[in-house]
Formats: structure tokens, C-alpha cells, sequence
């Protein structure tokens, strides 16, 4: 006994090695990026090496990962490691903290697993495709964004895995970057998510000023914590697992980022990056306890996604779109599972159904040979009501209605400033514009020019004074009448100046100022 | 180090540039008046770099202090010295300026007869000046140094600047920096004049700060720094210059006047300890500035056309965020804005160089014009991209710990403003990565772009540096950020303090 013990102490012992998981796929993406920037490793003679480099690092992470499995099962590895600290938000240290607890460690061990068989079917999938090098440097930097997800011991750290592995599916999803399409999609998925970046920028903030920690372990208080905070902190959080689940509104997103290679896709939304939500939740349980109607939203939005997602998958035509949309439907149910407060069953439903996912996607191609049945019709209670098949045949209308109310008033503000600049700030301001400046050859009898609101008053002013200076020595009648002419004229110039309506805008963001 | 301590470190560096210059301009003809140009640079960078290693990060005080008598009669003086706010801005500017001069190896002469060697020349006094501004602790001294910067600036632009309104730009920056000037002398005036006691006028920064202004008085002098500066900054209804100049400039030029946020530093320098009372009070002034620079920014740069005013709405919103972060007063907040006025110098700078690089090759920096430059120019796009995501804060990158401290403190000071704070994270992904998507993938759509080639290697080592530093900062924040420490320890206690 003692013997397996020993054993056991001295397998707990690499536990201080375990910063090298996350870094092991880094590095290789690194080298990677250094190989691509050296324009070394094209060609055929190339790929075993980067594909080799990239599966080696995920098969060392794997390892790593399995060795400290056998230490937590003999009970000789503590919950949670740290090493040394990476920044320093005001107090508040930020730390290279690992959680090593039954639910990370079982799921680091699963993405590793998955990454690693996804990496070797990629390594023939896309054998002589442009982008090979491309496609292992993004599957790189999101295994190592998804270890760093769920090993990592506090937000800060969580959220660089989030953030990593968002940009390495931008990168993934534009794979085809001369497509138009691919490439919208990819912008589209990148800043759905970027929504839910910013909710977990909010719960990193709040939890710094209200709990006084980052640490995961030690993030829902002593229950001290009041009602409000607790709810806002954890508001922002279920903000960022809700858009990375693709739970409803957010869900669009994931049917776009099927854009991407196949064994991407394969990892990303059918089985290890969608889950990473359902992981988040599982992560803040002891904070999400204490806001009861927190978690009824959440049961709520899990049921919803779910039945939306499969009245979808229902009405597909390709399998990709049908099995993606399957997904939906079971992250879903894990949404609602943590809901009711069953996180150990979410956490367990979540990797099971990550395990099978894969498979299922990572065979989708070959589906077309396997299957000899012709494709099963949509069900006849779905195809009989008419308006349930439109409603699911369009998705619901949520992209077209996100973008009507979102993108594309967002769009119109942005070409509203841009004018204000051109026809209202830079007239008063008093720039001269590059089209009225006049030609160098050509300075005429003009002897100053004034150059918008500030120059045409000085300008004018200038004038009227010669000119006023003019008419009381050599001349004297008219004088008043003329001049109150002219300065009806200017007044009515200022005012057309002023009823711009651009000036709607000014308003809008001095409210804004005074608000906050 | 103890021996070079006591060495002019700061005027040895103030002077290099400055003679490199004077030899350039003189030896403009001579086919080797480059490599005079580079050698100096190269050595300023290093000079930099040796001033850093000297500096000692613990002490949150003014180091290697040099001081001469400038003008005698009105207690002038010449007065240089570093601390942990300043001392990063350094290697930063000369590094900047490095790559500015090895981008304008070769520039095209555009419309004058010049040698190229004035055009080096004139950005190494460019340098001299700049430098000037981050080590000068006497106001009238960085009076000087703040007005001196328009004079090569005037003629860069205006003799070497794009086809774009280039004469138009100049001018205008010209007239509006020259117009910011005169509230910002008030101010300093005011200062002096304030602190004037037994008739003797006071210009020394450590002497300023050591005795604050009548509340009263700080409010006049708080607000016209802040006018003074705000045109710099820029803030917002003053920024139009900034996306002229930003298509007018040489593009080289343009990472020097964007990457170098001159503006915010002077708020942090001079204008918010030396009225600690009316900052404290007007921080609503503050943070409404930022947040409205943010917002705008963030929505105008969705529906440029061209990529450097792309950048340039981008960097409006960049400063904005730094803003905010000096609005709410926090040592980890000003550490945030620092770390992230250095990483805009570096991003921000190396975008435009980038940008330069690809004008020259296509003759336009133009979205509709390009498209598919992946294709042909993939390292060029991939430094782009790099410099773009450090833009916006992705973590990996220079700009996500600054970012994150920032947001943070202000989330805590100005929740309302966090929040937009918060909404111009998306609105800046969405600002970057469309026009990226519009402009280097897609399909190849001009012939220009299909014919040109990739980064030669005189560029690729000008680009491997700027994007070394952003990542390595990126995965290792805390060494920049604890030399920042004490100093923003000591700024943001004296404002507590009152």
C-alpha cells in the first residue's frame, strides 16, 4: 500500500509541470507561425512536419493531463495549484492559478483527447490544401485556449482561453479567406462573440471591486455578498456562457461557423468550444446558488434553445446544419439542467455528449457513403403546420432581426458621424478642405481666404471694418441699411448651419456625458 | 551603473538626434547621408535602452535630474529628468522613430527637389523634439520642446505628404496645434505666475508640485491644459485633424504623430497633479471626453473608406479609453493607461508602417482599391492583423493588460461609462477586423495588388520588432507594469492626498 502511495506522491509531484499543458499547443503554434513567417514547411514535404508538430503537442498535453488523472484518483494532488503572478489589478492579485477538481481535470483530459485524434484526421483531411499551415496554427491556439478554459484557476486566466479561443475560430471560419462569404461569417461569429467577451469583462470587474478575488475557488464569497452584486456579477458571466453555448438570442452564430473545415467545426461547435459555457456555469455554481432567479433564467433560455434547436435541426437539408443544430438542442438541455441546479449532471451530460459529437462530425463527410437509406423527410406534425415550418425553416427570423435593430442602425450612426465630421465639425473648426484650397497658380485679387466658421468670421469681420472704414471717410450714404442686409444674411447662414440634423446626434451623446 | 548615473544620460540623448540631424541636413547630398541618419537613430535607441537600465524602478521620484540655467532673468531653466511615467516613453519614441526612418529609406520625392536626406533630417529633429517633451520637467522648457514638434512636422507633410489634400493637412494641423498652444502657455503662465512668491516666477515641475495653486486658480489652470491638450488628445469635436493628417501625412509620419499620444501624456504629466483639486472635481469632464471619444470613434471608423482614417477614428477611440482610466484615479488604472499609451505607440505605429509599406507597393491605402492582399502580400497582412488585434486588446497581446485594467478600475469610478466602455470593445473588434476583411482577404480585385510583392527584409526587420514587444508584453505584462508602479503609487496618492 505504502508502494502505491509512493507512487502516487511521486505522480502528484508533476502537477508543478502543469503550466506546460496550456503552453505545449502555444508553442507549437508558435513555431508554426515562425515556420509560415520563414515560408518553411509548404509543399508536401512540409505537412508531416507540421502536423506532427501540432499533434505532438497535443498528445504531450494529453499525457501530462493522464498522468495527473492517475495522481487525483489516488487522492495525492490538491485542488488547486498556483505559480507566479502575472499581473496586479490594484490589490487584487492575478495569478498562474490551476483548478485541478473533478471538473477540470476529466474535462482538460477530454480536450486534449479529442484536439489530438481531431489534429491526426486532419493531417490527411486536408492534405494539400493551401492553408495547411494556417489551418494547424488555429487549431493550435484553440486547443490551448480551451485547456486554458478549463484548467485555468481564476477569471482572468479563463478569459484569455475565451478570448484565444474565439480569434483562433475567426481565423478557422475565414479558412476559405477569398470567399466572401466565409470571411462575413467569420466577422459575424467573432463579434457575436465578442458580445459575450465583454459580459465576462463585466463579471471580471465586478468580482474584483465586490469579492476582492479572481479566484474561481474562492469567487462566491463567504456569503456576504449582497443580492445586487451577486446577481450583477453574475449576470456578466451567464452573459459570456449564454453567447459561447449559442443559447437563444444568441444562437445564429453557430450555424454561420460551420464555414470552417470540417474537423474544425468538428471541435469547435459540435463538441468541445460550445460546451465551454455549460463549463462556465458549472465553474461559478457556488455563486450561481445564491441568485435563485438567475437560475431560472437560465432554465428557462435552456429550454427555450432546446426546443428551437430541434424544430431546426428538424428542417435541415445538409448534415452538417442538422447535426449542429442537434447540438443546440443538447447544450440546451444541459442550459436547463444547471438551471435546476444539476450542474454535476450538465458537467458529465456536457462530455459525454462532446465525446459523441466528434464522432458524429468528424464522420459527416462520409456520410454520404455510408448511409444507403434516401434522407428522412421532415416529420408530418412539423410539415402540416405551416407556420411552425417557416418559423423553423427561417431560423425564427433572429439574424434578421438582430441585424435590423443592431448592425444596421449601428451602420447608419457610423456614416451620420462621418458626415457630421465632414459637413458640420470641419466647417467650424474652420479646416480648409482639400477641395477648396486653391490652386497654387491661380491666387487671383484675393489677398486672404477664411476657411470655415471661425476663418469666414474673421475674414468678414476684416472686411466690414475696411470697408466700414471706407465708407465713413470717403462716403456717407446707405451705410446702415446695407449693413443690417448683410448681417440678416449672415444670420440666416449661421442658422441653415445650425438646423443640420446632425445636431440630433450632438445631443444625444451630451445626454450621455451628463447620464454617467 | 552608479558612474553612469551621474552621466548627462538625458541630454546625451536629447543631443543625438539632434546632431545626427544637423549632419544629415548638412551631408544631404552625400549618398551615405542615410546611413548617418539610421546610425543616429540606432544609437538613440540605444542610449534609450542603457537610460531604462539605469533607472531605478523602486523609486518613485524625478532621476537623473540634469539642470542648467536656460534664461537667467525669469528663472528659465533647463530641466530634464525621468520617472516611472516617462521613463518607458523613451525607448518607445526612438524606437518608433527608428522604423520611421528605415520606412522612409527611399521615399518618393512627391513634388520637391529635396534630397532625401532633408526628409530624414527634418524627422530626426522631429525626434529630438519629442524626446524633449517626455524628459522636460521645466514648462517653459517643454513649451519649447511641445511647439518646436509642429516645425518639421509642417514641412514633412506638407513637402513629402500624400496626393491627398497634403498642403490643406498641414496647414491645418499647423493652425490647430498653434491655436491649442495659446491656452496651454495661459496655463503654464498661470502656474508660474500663481506660485509667485517675493515676485519671483516659478517654472520648475518638482517645485510646482510641491506647493498647490489656490483652489480657485487650479480650476482656470486645470481647464486650459485641458484645452491646450484636448487639441492633441485629440478630444472630440477637436479631432478632425487627426484623419486629415492621417491621409495627407506620409504614412510614416502618421505612426509617429499616431503613435505617440503626446496629448494624454501632458494630462498625465502636467495638467491633472498640478491641479489635483479641480481634476478631482472635474473627473466627470474626463470621463465624459474618453467616453464620447470612445463612441465616436468606435462608429466612425465602421464607415471609413480608407484604411488610415480607419486607424486614425480607431486611435481616437484608443485615447478615449485611456481617458477614462485617468478619470477615475487608481494605480491600476493609470498603470493601465500607460501600459496602453505605450502599446497604441507600438500597434498603433507599426499599423501605419504597415500601411506605408502597402502604399508604396499599391499606390493606395484605399479599401475599395484593395482586396486579396493576402494573396499576394501575406506576411504584410499578417503584421497587420498582429498589429490590429494588439489594437484591440486581444489578450496574447500588448493591449488586452492594459485594457483589462482599465476597464476594471473605471467599471468601479464610472460604471455607466465602463459600460460603454464595455460596447466599444465590440464596436472595436467590428472597427478592425471589416475593413481588414474588405481591404487583405476576399478576391483579388486590382492588378496593382496581384503584381506587388511581399515585405522585404529591410521590413520585415522593421515590423519583427514592434510585434515581438507585443507579444511579449502580452504574455508577460508584469515587469513594465511594476516600473510603472511606484510612480502612479506617488501620483495617485497626491491626489488622495488633498
Amino acid at each position: 500500500m505504502s508502494d502505491l502511495d509512493a507512487l502516487f506522491s511521486a505522480l502528484a509531484a508533476s502537477a508543478r509541470l502543469l503550466w506546460l499543458v496550456p503552453l505545449l499547443p502555444l508553442l507549437a503554434a508558435a513555431l508554426i507561425a515562425v515556420r509560415l513567417l520563414l515560408r518553411r514547411g509548404g509543399g508536401d514535404a512540409g505537412e508531416p512536419i507540421t502536423a506532427g508538430i501540432a499533434s505532438a503537442a497535443a498528445l504531450g498535453a494529453l499525457l501530462l493531463l493522464l498522468v495527473l488523472d492517475l495522481a487525483a484518483l489516488g487522492g495525492a494532488l490538491p485542488e488547486r495549484v498556483a505559480f507566479a503572478e502575472w499581473l496586479r489589478i490594484g490589490a487584487v492579485p492575478v495569478r498562474l492559478s490551476f483548478m485541478l477538481d473533478a471538473y477540470s481535470l476529466p474535462s482538460a483530459t477530454l480536450v486534449a483527447l479529442i484536439a489530438w485524434i481531431a489534429l491526426r484526421f486532419s493531417a490527411t483531411y486536408l492534405h494539400r490544401e493551401i492553408g495547411f499551415q494556417r489551418f494547424f496554427l488555429g487549431m493550435c491556439l484553440f486547443l490551448a485556449g480551451m485547456l486554458l478554459i478549463v484548467l485555468a484557476g481564476n477569471a482572468v486566466l479563463t478569459f484569455i482561453g475565451w478570448e484565444l479561443a474565439g480569434i483562433s475560430s475567426w481565423l478557422l471560419i475565414g479558412y476559405t479567406w477569398e470567399r466572401p462569404v466565409a470571411t462575413g461569417n467569420a466577422l459575424f461569429v467573432f463579434l457575436t462573440n465578442r458580445v459575450g467577451d465583454a459580459g465576462f469583462m463585466l463579471g471580471i470587474g465586478l468580482a474584483v471591486w465586490s469579492v476582492g478575488t479572481l479566484e474561481w475557488a474562492w469567487l462566491p464569497g463567504d456569503g456576504s455578498l449582497g443580492k445586487v452584486s451577486a446577481r450583477l456579477l453574475a449576470a456578466g458571466f451567464v452573459l459570456a456562457a449564454m453567447v459561447k453555448s449559442a443559447q437563444l438570442p444568441f444562437t445564429p452564430w453557430i450555424a454561420r461557423a460551420l464555414e470552417g473545415p470540417t474537423p474544425s467545426s468538428a471541435v469547435f461547435y459540435g463538441s468541445l468550444m460550445v460546451h465551454a459555457g455549460v463549463y462556465l456555469l458549472c465553474r461559478l455554481q457556488g455563486l450561481l446558488l445564491q441568485v435563485p432567479d438567475l437560475l431560472a433564467l437560465l432554465a428557462v433560455v435552456g429550454l427555450a434553445t432546446a426546443v428551437y434547436g430541434s424544430l431546426c435541426a428538424l428542417v435541415q437539408s445538409d448534415v452538417k446544419s442538422a447535426l449542429v443544430f442537434s447540438t443546440v438542442t443538447q447544450v440546451g438541455l444541459m442550459f436547463f439542467c444547471c438551471g435546476l441546479g444539476l450542474f454535476w449532471l450538465a458537467a458529465g451530460y456536457s462530455g459525454l455528449h462532446a465525446a459523441w459529437r466528434a464522432y458524429q462530425f468528424l464522420l459527416a463527410p462520409a456520410y454520404m457513403h455510408l448511409v444507403r437509406r434516401p434522407t428522412r423527410p421532415v416529420p408530418r406534425w412539423l410539415a402540416t403546420r405551416r407556420w411552425w415550418y417557416t418559423a423553423a425553416l427561417q431560423r425564427f427570423w433572429i439574424e434578421p432581426l438582430a441585424s435590423s435593430l443592431l448592425t444596421r442602425p449601428t451602420l447608419a450612426l457610423g456614416r451620420d458621424v462621418r458626415a457630421l465630421d465632414e459637413r458640420f465639425i470641419d466647417p467650424l473648426v474652420g479646416a480648409p478642405r482639400a477641395d477648396e484650397y486653391p490652386a497654387l497658380g491661380d491666387p487671383g485679387d484675393e489677398l486672404i481666404r477664411g476657411h470655415g466658421l471661425a476663418g469666414r468670421v474673421l475674414f468678414n469681420g476684416a472686411n466690414r471694418l475696411q470697408r466700414l472704414e471706407n465708407r465713413l471717410l470717403l462716403s456717407g450714404d446707405g451705410v446702415l441699411g446695407k449693413h443690417l442686409q448683410r448681417a440678416a444674411h449672415y444670420a440666416d447662414a449661421i442658422e441653415s448651419l445650425l438646423e443640420q440634423p446632425r445636431y440630433l446626434m450632438l445631443m444625444v451623446m451630451a445626454t450621455f456625458v451628463v447620464i454617467l | 551603473m552608479a558612474e553612469l548615473a551621474s552621466y548627462p544620460l538625458l541630454s546625451t540623448l536629447l543631443a543625438l538626434p539632434l546632431l545626427g540631424g544637423l549632419l544629415t541636413a548638412l551631408l544631404r547630398r552625400a549618398p551615405w547621408a542615410q546611413w548617418i541618419a539610421l546610425a543616429s537613430a540606432v544609437v538613440t535607441v540605444l542610449c534609450s535602452l542603457l537610460i531604462v537600465a539605469t533607472f531605478d524602478g523602486t523609486d518613485p521620484d524625478f532621476q537623473l535630474l540634469e539642470s542648467a540655467n536656460w534664461i537667467p532673468g525669469i528663472e528659465v531653466r533647463y530641466l530634464v529628468g525621468i520617472d516611472g511615467i516617462s521613463v518607458l516613453f523613451l525607448p518607445a519614441t526612438a524606437l518608433l522613430f527608428c522604423g520611421a526612418i528605415i520606412a522612409g529609406w527611399r521615399i518618393s520625392p512627391g513634388t520637391t527637389t529635396l534630397a532625401p536626406g532633408v526628409y530624414l533630417a527634418l524627422l530626426l529633429l522631429l525626434e529630438a523634439a519629442t524626446l524633449g517633451v517626455f524628459c522636460a520637467l521645466d514648462t517653459i522648457l517643454f513649451f519649447f520642446c511641445w511647439e518646436f514638434t509642429l516645425l518639421p512636422l509642417y514641412f514633412l507633410v506638407s513637402l513629402w505628404g500624400g496626393a491627398g489634400g497634403r498642403q490643406a493637412a498641414a496647414v491645418r494641423y499647423f493652425l490647430v496645434m498653434l491655436a491649442g498652444g495659446v491656452p496651454l502657455l495661459f496655463g503654464l503662465l498661470a502656474l508660474a505666475f500663481g506660485h509667485a512668491e517675493e515676485g519671483q516666477l516659478v517654472f520648475d515641475l518638482p517645485t510646482l508640485l510641491a506647493t498647490p495653486l489656490p483652489e480657485r486658480t487650479q480650476y482656470i489652470v486645470f481647464l486650459l491644459l485641458l484645452l491646450g491638450f484636448g487639441v492633441k488628445v485629440p478630444l472630440v469635436p477637436l479631432h478632425t485633424w487627426l484623419p486629415s493628417m492621417a491621409m495627407g501625412a506620409p504614412a510614416a509620419v502618421t505612426a509617429l504623430l499616431v503613435g505617440l499620444k503626446l496629448g494624454a501624456y501632458g494630462l498625465i504629466r502636467f495638467a491633472i497633479p498640478l491641479a489635483p483639486i479641480a481634476a478631482r472635481d472635474l473627473h466627470w469632464l474626463l470621463a465624459g471626453f474618453g467616453t464620447v471619444a470612445i463612441l465616436y470613434g468606435g462608429v466612425a471608423a465602421l464607415a471609413q473608406s480608407n484604411l488610415r482614417s480607419v486607424l486614425a477614428y480607431s486611435s481616437l477611440a484608443h485615447v478615449g479609453l485611456v481617458l477614462l482610466g485617468l478619470a477615475s484615479f487608481s494605480v491600476s488604472a493609470l498603470q493601465g493607461a500607460l501600459l496602453q499609451l505605450l502599446n497604441f505607440s507600438v500597434a498603433a505605429g507599426g499599423g501605419f508602417l504597415v500601411l506605408s509599406f502597402l502604399h508604396r507597393r499599391t499606390g493606395s491605402t484605399d479599401i475599395s482599391q484593395l482586396g486579396g492582399v493576402m494573396r499576394s502580400m501575406p506576411r504584410l497582412s499578417g503584421f497587420f492583423l498582429l498589429f490590429g488585434l494588439a489594437g484591440i486588446g486581444l489578450p496574447g497581446t500588448s493591449g488586452f493588460p492594459g485594457e483589462l485594467l482599465i476597464i476594471v478600475a473605471v467599471l468601479h469610478s464610472h460604471t455607466g461609462a465602463g459600460l460603454a466602455a464595455l460596447f466599444g470593445m465590440v464596436l472595436a473588434a467590428a472597427g478592425f477586423l471589416s475593413p481588414f476583411r474588405q481591404a487583405f482577404l476576399g478576391p483579388l480585385r486590382n492588378p496593382d495588388v496581384a503584381a506587388a510583392e511581399d515585405l522585404l527584409p529591410r521590413e520585415l526587420a522593421v515590423l519583427l520588432l514592434p510585434a515581438l514587444l507585443i507579444l511579449a508584453v502580452g504574455v508577460y505584462p508584469l515587469p513594465i507594469l511594476e516600473v510603472i508602479r511606484p510612480t502612479a503609487e506617488a501620483w495617485v496618492a497626491a491626489l488622495a492626498g488633498l
